[in-house]
């Protein structure tokens, strides 16, 4: 499996958006896509968990080639909190209920637009690293509130 | 979040300037890197019903190594 590519993230995004599927980029990926200089394996999806969501997200998974059994997508669809699939182009972290965020709705509010790629806001990226703490988050949240301050005083008028 | 200023050190704000000088096509070439993960990349699917299961499965499955423990 190759490292995943901004060609991969265009194609999540207009796959995503035929299926009008809601979910944000979350986690590392998506405060790289906020401009943090770091490193990463996979993408991290916040999905919106309504039914209809789920399944318009099946469907785009399905043309974005991930080879999803008939199991593996009643999963999706049933509502998990987390799915992880490496089934397909790219490495894929499905996340319905990130720690540290209360609801999607609260979040999507919140999102950031970077050339059309819907991202978690800084704060809800940081308070659900915040919230799981593990080792590696520990490791890598002292950096991560700096680069908010450094992104929050660019985006002050 | 805490409104508080935090001092940004030298070394992280160079970094974080030179990022925004890249597109952000660049930015993507760069962050994203794959390495074998063990146990982890072992299987095509998985799923879990809730986080605290997720957690539970990384703490009791993937090698300490990883980073994946909560602290």
């Amino acid at each position: 499996m190759r490292a995943f590519e901004y060609r991969q993230a265009e194609e999540i995004r207009e796959a995503l958006k035929r299926h009008n599927v809601r979910y944000l980029f979350i986690g590392k990926s998506g405060a790289i896509l906020l401009g943090f200089p770091d490193t990463t394996q996979d993408a991290d999806l916040f999905v919106d968990r309504s039914a209809e969501n789920a399944r318009a997200l099946v469907a785009a998974l399905g043309e974005l080639g991930f080879g999803l059994t008939d199991k593996q997508a009643s999963e999706i669809e049933s509502g998990k909190d987390f799915v992880q699939l490496k089934n397909g182009p790219f490495d894929l972290d499905l996340v319905f209920a990130p720690d540290g965020i209360e609801r999607f709705e609260d979040a999507w509010n919140r999102r950031v637009e970077v050339e059309d790629f819907p991202v978690c806001h800084i704060d809800d990226i940081i308070a659900s690293k915040e919230a799981a703490n593990r080792e590696r988050d520990r490791e890598s949240l002292p950096r991560l509130r700096s680069f908010r301050e450094y992104w929050m005083q660019k985006r002050t008028p | 979040m805490s409104e508080k200023k935090q001092e940004i050190l030298a070394e992280w704000l160079a970094e974080f300037e030179a990022a925004e000088r890249r597109s952000l096509k660049n930015r993507l070439r760069y962050a994203f890197i794959k390495t074998y993960k063990p146990v982890m990349d072992d299987a095509e699917f998985r799923a879990f019903d809730t986080m605290a299961e997720y957690r539970r499965w990384c703490e009791e499955n993937l090698p300490r190594w990883l980073g994946y423990a909560r602290v």
